[in-house]
């Protein structure tokens, strides 16, 4: 549903961001995205939301070419970013306000801002803060409330620039539960991040590095290839555990190696068997 | 000489109906030399105590004392270095180079002694003599948070506190600021650091302050931390925890691959043991 084929971006001053890249998501896939700063991360966000348009190259977004101006409205409507700082991205004096900014923008009738933005404070858990202001939210609320202000637009893929790492571990998983569960409800998601640990039920990760996508694959697989390390990744430790234990005989299954609490438990299943 | 910190309270808004308490009860002792890991949930009073460290909070009741003397005063204050989370609020300058002076010309050293000392600040952080005339803020999110450290350096302090420094960084960029910080650490400054980035801070740190609700829950050894079973805990070592929960004899002080690997094959060796004795 969002393809990109052989696109080239580079910033003003001449560094190139994007070199090339081709790349196809599907719907309903959940993609993370790593690489180091400036790997060309952020711009691969940007080309697929429609706010940064190629040089070279075109984004196609069901269907519409990012290109074309008269599509923009549509594209608009059909992908959300959401940023690393929360306070960056408010325009509203209370959440609710905030919330319904978007749908307001994309002529939804008065009934409908209201169903738009019930529904997005629904699926954040922020019913109970609809009257505040949104710069008095903690990072994790006010990363809540960026998310519900890009949910109330109702689109159907949504974009994560490393919307955790400022957050508070707590803050991060439970961002994080919110963005996983919109994906089990059939929403398209790209999740960019340092964070590795993250992506561990991700349907499929892209490595980034230098503009181009170096490798592409199941969490799995990316994370037994060892050019990850090579190129300055460390995997999350239990995996890293996991896969050294292999070599001794000791196999921990991949779904395991999710949670402290998963691997002991297997642990204690292999050795503690009769 | 250390950081003594004597049963300190600390409140925000005081005397208005917002008034919230931050600490309680606070006795602390840092000493020259340490790296300390101030651990705790989001609102536990972490980067509150942090602020106590330099007098930019001053404390409710109890005293602080930096090496005898209050932190406020001016000779108190360059001996703290302050880094914090975001190193873009702290940089002002135009250049990275007025920004790393801006410390020793404010106390009052002279432009020669100023250079030295800039100088001795980009080595210590492995910031290259060109980006000396650069704009901070053209800098990347790690060599910022370099620029900051070294204006920190600058005024050679003998306690460096920082704010969750590697926040936001790449996984390259976090590695190169824990080893910086190791190496700092290693000729004798203190450092001091908030942070929840256990997997990469554990390490190093030799104490640890846990805090909870505004209490010290904990203040010793990472060795006495880990095998009284408090959290956070890095991802081995929860999972060591986790291992000990369930009746295996476990050594919970682990919290490396390499030690667990060792560790689980060593429990290997003696479960299996015990099962063929069973049948």
């Amino acid at each position: 549903m969002i393809r990109l084929e052989k696109v080239s971006y580079s910033y003003p001053d001449g560094t190139p961001a994007l070199e090339n890249l081709n790349l196809v998501i599907k719907k309903g896939e959940f993609i993370g995205v790593i690489g180091k700063n400036g790997s060309g991360k952020s711009t691969l966000a940007l080309q697929l939301s429609g706010l940064m348009k190629p040089q070279a190259g075109r984004v196609m977004i069901r269907g519409m070419d990012t290109r074309d101006p008269s599509k923009l409205p549509e594209i608009r409507k059909f992908v959300g970013i959401v940023f690393q700082n929360p306070e960056t991205q408010f325009v509203g004096r209370t959440v609710e306000e905030d919330l319904a900014f978007g749908p307001e923008n994309l002529c939804f009738s008065p009934m409908e801002i209201r169903k738009c933005v019930d529904m997005a404070l629904a699926e954040t858990g922020l019913e109970k803060y609809r009257h505040r202001s949104p710069k008095t939210l903690s990072g994790g609320q006010g990363q809540c409330s960026a998310l519900a202000g890009v949910l109330a637009m109702r689109p159907e893929c949504l974009i994560f620039d490393e919307v955790t790492s400022m957050l508070d571990p707590e803050s991060g998983v439970s961002v994080l539960e919110i963005i996983k569960k919109l994906h089990r409800k059939g929403k398209t998601i790209v999740y960019i991040t340092h964070n590795l640990e993250e992506l561990h039920d991700a349907d499929r990760i892209i490595v980034m590095e230098k503009g181009k996508v170096m490798l592409e694959g199941e969490p799995k697989s990316i994370f037994s290839d060892i050019s990850l390390k090579t190129l300055g990744f460390d995997l999350p430790s239990l995996i890293e555990l996991a896969e050294t234990l292999k070599t001794y005989g000791v196999i921990i299954p991949w779904e395991k190696t999710a949670s402290p609490q998963s691997f002991a438990e297997e642990i204690c299943q292999l050795f503690l068997k009769t | 000489m250390p950081i003594i910190l004597e049963n300190v309270s600390f409140s925000y808004s005081k005397k208005t109906p917002l008034e919230t308490s931050a600490l309680r009860e606070i006795n602390l002792r840092i000493e020259k030399g340490e790296f300390v890991g101030i651990l705790g949930e989001k609102g536990a009073g972490k980067s509150t105590l942090t602020k106590l460290f330099n007098g930019i909070f001053k404390p409710e009741t109890g005293i602080v004392r930096v090496d005898g003397l209050d932190p406020s005063s001016r000779e108190a204050k360059r001996k703290i270095g302050m880094v914090f989370q975001q190193a873009a609020d702290q940089l002002f300058c135009k250049t990275v180079y007025e920004e790393i002076a801006f410390g020793p010309l404010n106390f009052g050293y002279s432009k020669k002694e100023t250079e030295q000392r800039v100088y001795e600040a980009i080595e210590a952080v492995s910031l290259d003599q060109t980006e000396l005339s650069r704009d901070p803020f053209s800098l990347s999110g790690g060599e910022m948070q370099r620029v900051a450290l070294a204006s920190a350096l600058a005024l050679r302090p003998d306690y460096l506190v920082l704010d969750e420094p590697i926040t936001g960084l790449d996984p390259i960029g976090k590695k190169d600021i824990l080893r910086t910080l190791n190496r700092i650490k290693e000729k004798g400054t203190a450092v001091i650091t908030v942070t929840h980035n256990l997997k990469g801070f554990f390490p190093l740190l030799e104490k640890i302050v846990l805090l909870r609700e505004g209490r010290i829950a904990f203040q010793g050894s990472r060795e006495s931390y880990l095998k009284k079973g408090f959290e956070p805990l890095p991802p081995i070592a929860s999972m060591m925890k986790e291992l000990g929960a369930r009746g295996l004899p476990v050594n919970l002080t682990v919290f490396t691959v390499e030690d667990a690997l060792e560790e689980i094959m060593r429990l290997k060796s003696i479960l299996g043991i015990d099962n063929n004795e069973n049948k």
